[in-house]
């Protein structure tokens, strides 16, 4: 299947006590540090002002990490905006691996050691893609790039979350992107997830 | 695997004119990229697409200890002088008069999620900006936003910018008549118009439907239009007081007076002809002195008025001037429920507050306007999608973007009000505030400009953060003050037109720079920006909290009954209010106070090493490189064709370059040749041909020939051969005319 125009996965933080500006100047720091293998990063976007939105922003070449606070549910959202990947899987596979180091970064900081924890048991993956990937309604004949791509999600996220994993469509407007919701209950920690990715240390 | 693009998909639902463009500019894009094409007429060409450089664009980024190399791919790959191709940029969509409906919010909402940062700006001008946008990615945003009736061209650039106009026009208690119509007829009528290609500078319009009133913002506009009544043989008749020059910027400059009343329909001839002086006379290549305000003050508004009066009487008709003027009369917006009254509803105190200042009744009994107040002018793709359902809901189509940066509902039926304010509140957009010194306008600064100095948007965060904590316990008389802010003097902010402004600018505590704002107070919003205000000193920018608190409770404590805050800084001078922000202007030593050294929102040790090239001033190109690209990219189009098998299309595409290129020719010589191919073929002929200005040395007139004889065949059934051959033929004229271009030009008299 075709790679997504963008791809986007958030995991969410377990209590997030911290005040989002305490990102900005770590997000400063790894873009002097460069502490992301193989991606440029940019610059730090200041959107705190915004109610139940994307709060400060890394922006980089390749792709963003959002202290994303929308619907209430604050976490860390990575989206692969280009060099997204030959086909669905490897996109798949790069974003998913490139969030997981984005949370083990996150979590391991000298600033923020201590503060956070990422949860793997679950997770929102996006596919910011309307043209290959339209949101269009279950059953209604359009939808077969969207439960392709379910089927697609399922097999690959199982082999790294477990057997027990399972991927379901939001029922969000056909206006916005095409949205699944990760549930693995038996997910390992960001470790082993990267692990099984063959991206570990 | 699919193959189909947006191209393909929105084929039915763009203007054919649009789709054009948009593929003329990916045309173009194509030959910048194999090195085809001037980088400064790219830049142009771009930037008349709306498609505007961002901070860091040049490759460099200082953190804080220094300035490093941005490590983009391809980096010998440029859209611009000194600009990167793979760099992000920002898109800049056009929203005339800031009319939006729900259906162009569901769709800018799904480009800034696919496109951008998922952030939609509202700027000071009604537009609508993305940042962070990849220039691959513009063609099909450029579609999708064409299927829903937008268009970003001339959005930047030396162009027509964006026509402005009041946001209540139309609903207003104290306008004239509503200005929307014409405003709208002006903006569709200048859009890509012949006269308005060959600009030195920018050219911004508003229109406004009262005087007293600040929505329009004439006087600070290279021309506005004011709506009037004259009694003309006894008949009332509708029209415009016009004035030209404003501008804010450096030099801010208060309009003058054009005409006091120019009838409905002299309008657009009007503005072609003041467009038309402005091109032929208006200064090119000093930027800074390129403005219409310069040309007014350099010739006087006497000598001006009277070569636009001159240069009316030699336009050629067009019907166009007076076409839009049949709707005129059917012009209406439809509220989309009947109109009820507030009664009896239980009301929060949370909803009073609101209604306060975020609620404006209607001339139109029943109905009110609704300011949904956004900070900084941002919101999200979520919840610009979830403002689309509310308007379809309460409002239809009647939404528009402000130059405060906000977005009104209009034609709230007052008994929806309740809800409405719920709905809003549940998807982050319930502030109060609108319209008082928490709604701080901002212009990008430093976060995104590549010409910022100062953080304007971190200031205006903290600044509407601090006030907002106590704005229950502000004096009345110093709530509804404006604070407006730009990140250098350029003014984007239009701090030069509000109570207390500030401008972002530098200065130096031994080795170290630091952040500061110039303090400029008591400007005027009211009577459309009616006059600038005074600039009385610099203060550090971590102080400017600080003297926003002292100097509203000077005001508060020293006023007296009924003074305004202009009046009251009028009163005390600019000496004494330079005394009043003195003691914030000692600057600390690095090791004293390292906050001072860093800036709102970031805390990298300030520095002024990001400042690129701005290209607000666009690129002075000729006229002709700028319509000489499209035919370029339409020969290119037609190989594309070609490639695809089709023919037909080939040859139309390379027969329509050739016209175009003839066109950009004879256009060095007589700007009025129209589009008719007839007409240009003819004055090609007997300009260029048959004068044998076009003839090569050695070729003779082969090349102009290629152009003759396509002309004459009108069938021309093309099969793959045919095409190709024309093709050949399309670019070898092309390159001839680029070859009598320089050797014509610059020795041509542009006849009018
Ligand atoms: C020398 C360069 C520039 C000058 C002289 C300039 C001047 C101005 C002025 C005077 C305004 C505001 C008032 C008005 O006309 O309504 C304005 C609007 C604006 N400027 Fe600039 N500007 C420059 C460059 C830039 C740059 C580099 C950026 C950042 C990308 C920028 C962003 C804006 C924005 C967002 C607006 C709001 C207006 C719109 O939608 O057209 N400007 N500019
Ligand atoms: S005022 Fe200056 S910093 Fe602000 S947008 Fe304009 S040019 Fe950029």
């Amino acid at each position: 299947m075709i790679a997504p125009h963008r791809l986007s996965i958030k995991f969410f933080f377990d209590d997030f006590s911290v005040d989002v500006e305490s990102f900005i100047p770590v997000f400063h720091r790894w873009i002097r540090e460069d502490v992301v293998p193989n991606e440029l990063l940019l610059d730090v976007a200041d959107y705190k002002h915004i109610v139940d939105g994307p709060a400060i922003l890394l922006v980089g070449h390749e792709a963003d990490y959002v202290i994303d606070l929308t619907d209430g549910k604050p976490g860390l959202l990575y989206v692969r905006k280009r060099d997204v990947g030959s086909d669905l899987s490897s996109a798949l596979g790069t974003t998913l691996s490139q969030a997981l180091n984005g949370a083990k970064l996150t979590e391991n900081d000298v600033e923020l050691k201590g503060k956070l924890k990422l949860r793997t048991d679950g997770a929102a993956i996006v596919l910011l893609d309307r043209l290959n990937y339209p949101n269009a309604a279950n059953g209604d004949g359009a939808d077969s790039p969207a439960v392709a791509a379910q089927a697609q999600l399922s097999e690959n996220l199982a082999a790294v979350f477990g057997d027990d994993a399972t991927v379901t469509r939001v029922a969000n407007h056909a206006r916005e992107p095409l949205t699944f919701k990760l549930h693995a209950p038996s997910a390992p920690d960001v470790d082993t997830l990267l692990n099984r990715l063959g991206s570990g240390d | 695997m699919s193959n189909i693009g947006w191209k393909d998909v929105l084929a039915d639902e763009m203007s054919d004119d649009l789709a054009h463009e948009i593929d003329i500019f990916e045309g173009q894009m194509e030959l910048m990229g194999q090195g085809k094409l001037d980088e400064k007429v790219f830049a142009e060409t771009r930037l008349r697409r709306g498609v505007y450089g961002q901070r860091y664009d040049n490759g460099q980024r200082h953190d804080g200890f220094e300035s490093r190399e941005l490590a983009f791919d391809e980096k010998e790959r440029i859209k611009g002088p000194d600009t990167l191709w793979h760099a992000p940029g920002m898109q800049r969509i056009k929203v005339p008069g800031g009319g939006l409906t729900p259906n162009q919010l569901d769709v800018l909402a799904q480009v800034a999620d696919e496109y951008s940062d998922g952030i939609l700006h509202i700027t000071t001008r009604q537009d609508i900006q993305l940042h962070f946008v990849h220039i691959e990615d513009t063609p099909d945003m450029m579609r999708r936003l064409a299927s829903v009736g937008i268009t970003t061209r001339e959005a930047c650039g030396n162009s027509v910018r964006n026509v402005t106009c009041c946001h209540l026009a139309g609903v207003c208690r104290t306008e004239v008549f509503d200005a929307t119509p014409y405003s709208e007829a002006f903006a569709e009528f200048l859009l890509g118009h012949d006269d308005v290609q060959d600009f030195g500078r920018k050219f911004k319009p508003a229109f406004s439907g009262c005087e007293a009133e600040a929505c329009g913002l004439v006087m600070m506009h290279d021309i506005g239009y004011l709506a009037q009544i004259q009694e003309v043989d006894g008949n009332p008749r509708r029209g415009f007081k016009v004035y030209v020059g404003g501008g804010l910027g450096t030099v801010p400059h208060q309009a003058k007076v054009l005409s006091e009343f120019t009838p409905e329909e002299e309008i657009l001839p009007l503005a072609q002809a003041v467009s038309r002086v402005f091109a032929r006379l208006g200064e090119k290549r000093n930027r800074n002195r390129a403005r219409i305000k310069f040309l007014v003050a350099k010739l006087g508004i006497e000598e001006f008025r009277r070569l636009v009066e001159e240069e009316r009487k030699t336009l050629p008709h067009d019907d166009r001037w007076t076409a839009y003027m049949d709707t005129l009369p059917h012009y209406e917006e439809k509220p989309s429920r009947p109109p009820t009254f507030l009664n009896g509803q239980v009301r929060s105190s949370e909803f009073n507050q609101w209604f306060e200042t975020n609620v404006y009744s209607q001339r139109q009994e029943g109905y009110s306007v609704v300011t949904v107040n956004l900070p900084l002018g941002d919101l999200t793709s979520q919840q610009t999608w979830e403002l689309a359902d509310i308007a379809r809901k309460y409002v239809g189509d009647n939404v528009r973007s402000t130059v405060e940066q906000n977005i009104v509902l209009r034609w709230v039926s007052d008994s929806d009000l309740p809800n409405l304010y719920e709905e809003l509140k549940a998807i982050g957009l319930g502030d109060p505030g609108a319209g008082t010194i928490v709604d701080i306008t901002a212009c990008p600064g430093t976060d995104t400009c590549k010409l910022g100095i100062a953080s304007s948007r971190g200031l205006a965060g903290e600044l509407r953060t601090r006030l907002t904590a106590k704005s229950a316990s502000l004096p009345d008389a110093i709530k509804d003050l404006k604070i407006k802010i730009s990140g250098c003097f350029n003014s984007c902010g239009q701090h030069h037109v509000s109570d207390i402004g500030f401008f972002g600018n530098s200065r130096r505590s031994g080795n170290f720079k630091m952040p500061h704002f110039q303090v400029i107070l008591g400007g005027k919003w009211h009577d459309n920006a009616g006059s600038y205000g005074l600039a009385v000193g610099a203060v550090p920018s971590k102080t400017v909290p600080e003297v926003v608190d002292t100097i509203t409770s000077r005001y508060v404590e020293e006023r007296s009954k009924g003074e305004t805050f202009q009046d009251w800084i009028g009163r005390i001078g600019k000496k004494e209010a330079r005394n009043i922000i003195q003691p914030f202007m000692q600057l600390p030593a690095f090791e004293q106070d390292p906050e001072y050294f860093s800036d709102w929102g970031d805390p990298r040790v300030f520095s002024l090493g990001d400042i690129g090239i701005g290209e607000c001033a666009g690129e002075v190109v000729s006229l002709f490189s700028m319509e000489i690209s499209p035919a370029e990219s339409e020969a290119f189009e037609a190989q594309v064709a070609l490639d695809e098998n089709d023919p037909a299309r080939a040859d139309a595409l390379a027969y329509s370059s050739m016209l175009k290129a003839a066109r950009a020719l004879v256009r060095t010589q007589f700007l009025d040749v129209g589009d008719s191919p007839d007409r240009i073929v003819q004055e090609f002929k007997t300009r260029f041909f048959d004068t044998e200005l076009f003839f090569d040395q050695y070729a003779k007139g082969k090349f102009g020939q290629y152009l003759l004889d396509r002309h004459s065949n009108g069938d021309p059934k093309p099969d793959n051969d045919a095409a190709h051959r024309l093709i050949e033929e399309a670019l070898l004229f092309i390159e001839a005319t680029h070859a009598c271009e320089s050797k014509v030009g610059g020795n041509v008299l542009v006849e009018i």
